[in-house]
């Protein structure tokens, strides 16, 4: 069914005769749920008049504003997208007749954290910053307790979904978790929250680094890599960690030295002259110690 | 993961670029003329579909011809719906006319100009008489450059004009020595009798002509390679070579490669399976030459603004018959 092209419902109706539906009654859709907004769209005379009475106009403004925010590469689908999720929201999907239960809307409140969080990479420092703070409203606000604000168990859970979806090895990432999470019961600040959050996405992405490093060492036969180079390019790793201590521009070129590619080159060559026979070093071993030379740099919590 | 260009862009050279504003104009008209739709599912539903449609390329079904060559997604789209629609044409072997191909043309855009057909046409039949008969993928692919890079075209043949008549359009670009030299040249009795221009002086003014030009251009590189193969040649010879470089196809990214045109499994598939839905049709099919009433099936199934367009077509009593039959298979 899926091979044929189908046209979108509008395409459809683009033959219809265009009538002119009694504005009142489009604009109980809009799941904004105003009153007196029927009222006043009911006299609404242009089309400009009506798109702002159902909501239209702001919804749009908002969506391009996240656009430009997240500047991303295929905008079209990252429209889509903003839109498919901003329709699971609306109450008309969430099951208007009984209250979802508890443990569904918290479930509900994790992803809509989860979607803001991913709209903008954490390299676009100033849009993922507001994207924290948008998902750290979702999650604290709509709380049973009388007090909002987010508790350590929500946080925590949120975290392990990040993890758990960047796909990076479970052991590997057990450490950071250990590190940055709070208490159950603890109330966690917006900065907490976002330190935690960027701490996080960059460890993933240093992970998917590590591994594609990894696959380069790697014996494309037996599918593990040798010891001696393995541990030399960690050493060098590690090396430049230790250099970059200090936040200074002159600690980050030095440490970008280090791991430029002759003195990495020089590093795996000696290893490889010194080759003494050795178990071979898996995947798994490699991430883990890389994620801890990384682990190993961030704060603890509290 | 990072494309750090599109990061730099001012903000409306962001959106232009990729005709971000272009696609939510249209999603609006759409609601307004649809605004049942949206008192059924909702404004965000709405959008959804929209903008879930415009990725799939399934947005430009039927729609007027001014949205269809809006954007270089919208006519990618629309090259790839028209092959989709009626590969079955190509498959069965069929040879059909000009006429035939701007009805076929027409199902999918009802105000499609009958001149675009025209000159696609013109680049098959290399401006023989026009009623003669051409082959699907013959017309499909003379189609693609003609539609996709229309005004390209249309600046491509200002240009051979000039150097035909002995101007040289691109005297700022060419260095003195060779332009003085390819100036002197139609004017002497040997080059008239030549037909066409010459391909280094040509290559160079397209060359030029890619640099500024803001629709879409084949890739430069690719435009050299045609023109570096040949010594001279004419407008409809450079059009044909367009048409039929498989690297030129592959950059526009609607179409597959030729020897893969008739090739869709799932598409197989699933007409089988309609077919086989349909008593009586299945004699009729495997018969032979009938079966060119196949393409007219898949249009039907999406409904009303098809209908009358049908009908107005000179169209013969099988397809017609297919129509109804496809019709009642649904219900």
């Amino acid at each position: 069914m899926d091979v044929l092209p189908v046209p979108l419902p509008s395409a459809k109706m683009a033959a219809v005769e265009k009538r002119r539906l009694p504005v009142a009654q489009a604009a109980n859709f809009t799941g904004s749920g105003r009153p007196g907004v029927s009222r006043a769209a009911a006299t609404a005379e242009s089309e400009e008049d009506f798109l702002r009475q159902v909501g239209v106009t702001e919804m749009l403004r908002a969506a391009l504003l996240k656009v430009l925010e997240a500047r991303p590469e295929e905008p079209i689908a990252f429209l889509a997208h903003y839109f498919e999720n901003m329709d699971l929201r609306s109450p008309a999907n969430g099951g208007a007749g009984e209250p979802p239960g508890q443990l569904l809307l918290q479930q509900q409140r994790l992803g809509r954290a989860l979607w803001h969080l991913r709209l903008a990479h954490h390299s676009q420092r100033t849009a993922f910053n507001n994207n924290v703070g948008v998902a750290y409203e979702c999650l604290s606000a709509s709380g049973r307790k009388k007090k909002p604000g987010l508790d350590g168990r929500t946080y925590s859970e949120l975290l392990k979904r990040i993890c758990r979806d960047g796909e990076a090895p479970e052991e590997v990432v057990a450490p950071l978790l250990r590190k940055i999470q709070c208490r159950d019961h603890e109330a966690v600040p917006l900065a907490v929250f976002r330190a935690g959050m960027l701490t996080c996405f960059v460890l993933l992405e240093f992970v998917a680094r590590a591994g594609a490093l990894y696959r380069l060492l790697e014996d494309p036969g037996l599918a593990v890599a040798d010891r001696h180079v393995g541990q030399a390019v960690l050493d060098t790793l590690e090396g430049a960690l230790q250099a970059s201590d200090d936040t200074t521009p002159a600690r980050y070129l030095e440490a970008g030295s280090r791991l430029g590619p002759d003195s990495l080159a020089l590093a795996m060559d000696r290893a490889l002259v010194a080759r003494r026979p050795s178990t071979p070093m898996t995947r798994e071993e490699f991430l883990e110690k890389a994620a801890a030379l990384f682990i190993a740099k961030v704060k603890p919590v509290g | 993961m990072l494309s750090p260009e599109r990061l730099g862009l001012p903000d409306y050279e962001y959106l232009a670029q990729r005709h971000v504003l272009t696609y939510m104009e249209d999603a609006v008209c759409q609601l307004l003329e649809n605004k049942e739709d949206i008192s059924q599912y909702g404004i965000a539903r709405f959008f959804t579909e929209y903008f879930n449609s415009v990725c799939q390329g399934t947005h430009i079904l039927f729609r007027e011809f001014s949205f269809i060559q809006a954007t270089p997604h919208n006519r990618a789209s629309f090259l790839r719906a028209f092959w989709r629609c009626f590969r079955t044409v190509g498959k069965n072997g069929d040879l059909l006319t000009m006429r035939e191909y701007h009805c076929l043309l027409q199902l999918l855009c009802p105000d499609f100009p009958l001149e675009l057909t025209q000159k696609a046409a013109r680049i098959v039949l290399m401006d023989d008489a026009m009623d003669c008969l051409m082959s699907f993928s013959d017309f499909l692919f003379a189609f693609q450059i003609q539609f996709y890079y229309s005004e390209f075209l249309e600046s491509v043949a200002a240009i051979y004009q000039d150097l035909l008549s002995g101007k040289n359009p691109n005297t700022v670009i060419v260095p003195t020595s060779s332009s003085g030299q390819h100036r002197q040249r139609p004017t002497s009795g040997e080059a008239s009798m030549l037909e066409g221009v010459e391909a280094p002086l040509f290559y160079q003014c397209l060359e030029n002509l890619c640099d500024r030009h803001k629709y879409s251009c084949p890739p430069p590189a690719l435009v050299k390679e045609v023109l570096s193969n040949v010594q001279r040649l004419t407008f409809y010879g450079f059009l044909v070579a367009l048409s039929k470089h498989h690297g030129i196809n592959q950059a526009l990214g609607a179409l597959p490669d030729k020897g893969d045109l008739m090739h869709d499994p799932a598409l197989d598939e699933e007409l089988e399976r309609l077919l086989a839905q349909i008593p009586g049709l299945v004699n009729s099919v495997t018969a032979g030459p009938e079966a060119s009433c196949l393409p007219a099936r898949t249009p039907p199934r999406v409904g009303s603004p098809w209908r009358p367009l049908h009908h107005a077509r000179k169209v013969d009593a099988e397809s017609d018959g297919s129509t109804e039959e496809t019709d009642e298979s649904e219900t």
